[in-house]
């Protein structure tokens, strides 16, 4: 019965990751045919790329600060979306919306917000009185690569809330009522009851957010494409331009593989951990 | 806990500053889609059209060739879906009620593609599909391509999330019908999957949504505009022009999400439920 899922799962991530572990391997021509065998030559050359170094700061910025604010953010909000109030679901169900909207196309409207020119965020800020002309926000990396952080954090939030409502909504309620009778104040009770019992969920929201945060793709291409002059590329963006804008599959796929230890060596250190505090 | 109007006050206002800046997005959309083109670039930005327009909308239509977009992401979501769940109904009933031999090993395996994300491997994607010849011509520019690729990709989470659903759903019953003279197949058919039922629509819906706003596999996969999803033929109107047509962007940025934004909203719950679950276990 779990043959076909079998089947698929090798045709389509097999066989592609053994195709990719053969290019990093070889000299490529940059339509794909393989040259001479060059060991780890495509490896060398990558840690040698100033680009890629770049690039490889950027992804640990990036996914450190995404995933950072998502979780700070998330909490709050999961935990006001667990106390019963007045059109809850309506709360809880406009939180959610941006998990529908696609990545590629709320980082269009983004985009547009943030144009320098006619963007509504200028606007605002101009009438508000905080800035004195507009900034010109995708233009230059300063301004650029926190941009693209915000809109990151922003449609991790429904993501990461929904697990941790999850968890909360799972929570017995008669240790809080136990914890009242004793005297102890909503500050205690959060402190020593909650955030306790919801560790596994935020631990399950880091470990899913930096997964997917590390390998996160259009946000950054279509913002900036990675420019100006590579500044805000991560690992994902650089390695596409390698592998279908400059013509060097090789050293895509030497980028690939390095990714990939990554989020292994990472998941990993989870499962270890995991393992520790369940011994 | 006891509902009051102070405290559901209180509760909004903290809520306010997320959702002023979920809300934004939408906000945007509308008001720019819902203008007339000379009103686009004004400066300064306006939110309210001076002259409201829905001509934008008629205008998306033909500039991004949004029926054909519509028809691409309809079919390719529809068929992965469909191949998805083939598969991992199967899967997720094998995995969570026989204790074949391997079974810890092939949730290893299921976890660990889990974490292979499509563009780590949209390279090797490409020469895979560019090395399948059907007719003369390759796989790279079919809808096919992408309907096996996302399937393969989507298969994970949901026999995942399946084996947890089902899982939920008591041994006794079907054990009963088989001490009735039920054979294996047809206590599935007719106990367990009537059961199982919401479950497989929960995990089919989230499949189909993922496979909806996919964006690199499409991009890498697809050239030709008559292929393409609808979130191709947007982000096409705006990646490396010098005009962009802001208004009809926007229009047609609002109708590729509002249907799926409608689903997710009905979905909610059952998703807080299975995510939980799954999660955790």
């Amino acid at each position: 019965m779990i043959l076909p899922s079998l089947a698929l799962a090798l045709f389509i991530i097999a066989y592609p990751f053994a195709d990719i572990v053969n290019l990093s391997l070889h000299d490529v021509s940059r339509f794909g045919l393989l040259r001479a065998f060059t060991g780890l030559g495509n490896f060398r050359r990558i840690l040698a790329d100033p680009s890629f170094l770049v690039a490889l700061r950027n992804t640990f910025m990036w996914t450190a600060a995404v995933v950072g604010g998502t979780v700070l953010v998330s909490i709050p909000v999961a935990l006001v979306l667990n106390t019963d109030f007045h059109g809850r679901g309506i709360a809880r169900g406009l939180i959610m919306l941006p998990w529908a909207v696609s990545l590629a196309l709320a980082t269009i409207v983004w985009l547009w917000a943030f144009n320098g020119n006619y963007g509504m965020i200028n606007a605002l800020l101009q009438r508000a009185g905080l800035i004195a002309h507009p900034i010109q926000w995708t233009a230059q990396a300063i301004t650029a690569f926190p941009v693209e952080i915000g809109v990151g954090i922003l449609v991790s939030i429904p993501f990461t809330s929904t697990i941790l409502l999850g968890g909360l909504s799972a929570m017995p309620l008669d240790i809080y009522e136990a914890a009242r009778i004793d005297g102890a104040s909503p500050w205690q009770q959060f402190r020593s009851l909650t955030l306790p019992l919801l560790r596994p969920f935020v631990n399950i929201a880091v470990v899913l957010n930096v997964i997917h945060v590390f390998n996160s793709f259009p946000i950054i291409w279509i913002m900036t494409e990675g420019g100006p002059d590579n500044s805000t590329h991560i690992l994902v963006t650089y390695l596409y331009e390698l592998a279908f804008r400059l013509g060097r599959p090789g050293e895509a796929a030497a980028v690939s593989l390095i990714m990939l230890a990554i989020v292994f060596t990472f998941t990993a250190l989870y499962l270890r951990m995991q393992a520790r505090e369940t011994a | 806990m006891r509902r009051d109007w102070k405290r559901s006050l209180l509760c909004w206002a903290a809520l306010s500053p997320v959702l002023v800046l979920t809300l934004f997005p939408f906000a945007i959309m509308l008001s720019t889609a819902l203008k007339p083109t000379a009103e686009v670039l004004i400066y300064p930005p306006r939110w309210l059209p001076i002259h409201w327009s829905l001509h934008s909308f008629v205008a998306m239509w033909q500039a991004v060739h949004f029926g054909v977009g519509l028809e691409n992401s309809l079919t390719i979501g529809a068929l992965s879906t469909l191949l998805v769940i083939a598969v991992s109904v199967p899967a997720g009933y094998a995995l969570c009620r026989f204790p074949f031999a391997g079974r810890a090993s092939y949730r290893q395996f299921l976890l660990t593609t889990q974490m292979l994300s499509p563009v780590l491997l949209v390279l090797g994607l490409f020469r895979l599909a560019a090395s399948i010849h059907i007719d003369g011509t390759t796989l790279v520019d079919t809808r096919l391509a992408v309907i096996v690729a996302y399937a393969g990709f989507n298969l994970a989470f949901a026999i995942w999330m399946l084996a947890s659903y089902f899982s939920a759903v008591p041994t006794e019953l079907e054990e009963a019908a088989w001490i009735d003279g039920c054979g294996r197949l047809r206590a599935i058919i007719h106990i367990f999957l009537p059961l199982a039922l919401p479950a497989i629509a929960v995990t089919a819906i989230v499949t189909f949504v993922a496979c909806w706003n996919e964006f690199v596999v499409a991009l890498t996969l697809l050239r030709s505009p008559s292929k393409q999803t609808v979130t191709l033929q947007v982000v096409n109107l705006v990646a490396g022009r010098y005009t962009v047509e802001w208004n009809q962007v926007m229009a047609a940025t609002l109708a590729a999400t509002v249907p799926v934004a409608a689903l997710f909203i009905w979905l909610q719950r059952y998703l807080v439920r299975g995510l939980a679950l799954g999660g955790v276990k």
